[in-house]
């Protein structure tokens, strides 16, 4: 279990990294990046702010493997999905406030133009967000071993 | 009743604690490992990054969706169109002053009390307002408010002031009022001064950063880090020439817990009802005024006077006198006013600029005034040279940068 977790967030980690580099340089390049249902920004906000926060979160992640089950360890795996947490669960809020309005036409939205705002491509940190999930599974799953630990003693 | 002796309170004392505490040895819990990472500057100062990437973002959307999607529209193609058709007089002054110009295409360049007033606080104050209390109580009631005051401690220590100066900073973000009252958590008369005096200059208030929005979107960024730049340095000179003390800070830290919904709602309630108890009545005032000092050719008169300073210092043009004898009234509907003049994009950067940096708006200026005259003598004093000084260093860098 610690060393399969271990590998998970290891390899989260990396894929975190990776996604915040590209974000940044996409920024840095100044022209937005597409490939298939994965887009990623190149404004200084979303991809710079945001890049350096996915960046961050994939540091966090690495640090935090070594020794996983030790509460401070877990706690940087932790805030590793937190930050991807802030920057997907924005993106999806931007989505849900852009595809409620009708714009020009009409107070508010068709259901088709209601559904096209979901439709890929998808930023990085939406990629992450369902992995970085994964913490919640390890942290239960942890509590539960440590309390059974304990009723065994007893 | 009977006294007790000194052993008997002390039996006493052991008794009580043996029924209240529980003895062992403390685990550090998950929450507890978490609110060490965001006081250590390592990891804390890129989870305080994302934090205000969320509140910032949090806020776009927000007032984006209330303010874009309805308010807009309800305004400009109902709310106007009937105002201009019932009311009576278009060329009077009256219609001058509650509807506006009548050739106006939207609430934003009417200038009319009825028009550009209640578009300003209901359309685009409103949302930006509920957005920003929304995100500030979270903060506060999940216990990260603290533990980001602890974070930027040291870097506040450099202007003079402690990390607790991170709560009326924040708060001026939402209204300068407030956050003048909020001083008085600093401990000694430097701290109270510097912050009193760099808030009023240098934080927009929420009303403002919703127009910002609105007006210039693609050059807001560079807006705010100036101002920023602004509050540092203009912080650390005054920390060397303001005598005084400014002290170390203790503060206990509160375990971090999931903020209630009753609280927040009811928080939220109270700051957005007194914000608008304090900020309507001044918008409409505010544009009742500017309106009769441009019938009255005032405004003209002005722009004419300090056209060579304008035109000549801050690279602005002269017609910008308006806005910022408005922006005295309320500094949002300055900004508003500015979107109507005709300007290059580092014009119109600067007239942000200036209008933020200006004087404080009247109610700070009442609030500021409660806490001391010779207090909001100096702050004045201070913000003359402020703005003559950041006003021209701005339109330095443009004429630099060649685009002046």
């Amino acid at each position: 279990m610690k060393r399969l977790s271990s590998i998970y967030f290891g390899i989260l980690g990396v894929i975190a990294l990776a996604f915040g580099i590209a974000d940044l340089l996409v920024t840095i390049g100044g022209s937005g990046l597409s490939f298939g249902i994965l887009e990623i920004p190149c404004d200084a906000f979303r991809g710079g702010w945001g890049g350096l926060i996915i960046l961050s979160a994939g540091l966090f992640y690495l640090a935090g493997i070594k020794n996983i089950s030790e509460i401070h360890q877990i706690s940087k795996v932790m805030m590793g999905s937190i930050l991807i947490w802030i920057i997907a669960g924005l993106d999806i809020f931007a989505m849900i406030t852009e595809s409620i309005p009708g714009g020009d036409r009409s107070w508010f939205n068709t259901l088709e133009g209601f559904l096209e705002t979901y439709a890929p491509p998808y930023a990085p940190a939406i990629f992450l967000l369902p992995f970085s999930l994964v913490v919640f599974y390890y942290i239960l799953k942890k509590e539960r071993n440590i309390l059974k630990k304990e009723k065994d003693e007893e | 009743m009977t006294k007790l002796g000194v052993d008997e309170r002390w039996d006493l004392i052991d008794k009580i604690s043996k029924k209240t505490v529980t003895f062992g040895e403390y685990k550090h819990t998950l929450k507890d490992a978490i609110g060490e990472l965001t006081v250590k500057p390592l990891t804390g100062i890129p989870i305080a990054i994302a934090v205000l990437y969320g509140f910032w973002s949090f806020f776009s959307s927000f007032a984006g969706f209330f303010t874009d999607g309805f308010f807009v529209k309800l305004f400009d193609e109902h709310w106007l169109l009937w105002l201009q058709e019932i009311f009576p007089g278009k060329e009077s002054w009256l219609y001058y002053i509650f509807v506006g110009d009548p050739s106006a295409t939207n609430c934003f360049e009417a200038f009319g009390v009825l028009t550009s007033g209640f578009f300003v606080a209901i359309g685009v104050v409103l949302p930006a307002i509920v957005a920003f209390y929304l995100i500030l109580t979270l903060l506060e009631d999940s216990g990260y408010l603290p533990r980001l005051a602890v974070l930027i401690d040291t870097i506040l220590h450099r202007i003079g002031l402690h990390g607790y100066a991170i709560v009326p900073t924040i708060l001026s973000l939402g209204c300068n009022v407030p956050a003048v009252a909020a001083t008085r958590i600093l401990e000694t008369r430097k701290e109270r001064f510097i912050m009193m005096t760099i808030l009023a200059i240098f934080i927009p208030c929420g009303a403002q950063l919703g127009i910002m929005k609105e007006v210039i979107p693609d050059t807001m960024g560079f807006v705010i880090f100036y101002l920023f730049m602004g509050y540092l340095i203009f912080g650390f000179i005054l920390n060397k020439i303001i005598p005084g003390k400014t002290p170390e800070m203790l503060i206990d830290v509160p375990p971090y817990q999931m903020p209630t919904a009753q609280n927040v709602g009811r928080k939220l309630w109270m700051r957005t009802s007194s914000f608008f108890k304090v900020a309507l009545p001044f918008v409409l005032l505010g544009c009742v005024i500017v309106n009769v000092l441009y019938l009255t050719g005032f405004i003209a008169w002005m722009g004419d006077i300090l056209s060579p300073l304008f035109i000549g210092w801050f690279g602005v043009p002269s017609e910008t006198a308006g806005p910022l004898i408005a922006a005295f009234l309320r500094k949002d509907l300055a900004v508003a006013q500015l979107s109507a003049i005709e300007m290059t994009k580092y014009q119109m950067i600067s007239a942000v600029v200036l209008v933020s940096i200006y004087f404080p708006c009247v109610a700070t200026f009442a609030m500021m005034l409660r806490e001391g005259w010779k207090e909001l003598l100096g702050s004045i004093a201070v913000l003359a040279v402020v703005v003559t000084l950041y006003g021209g260093l701005l339109h330095l860098i443009w004429i630099l940068l060649g685009v002046a």
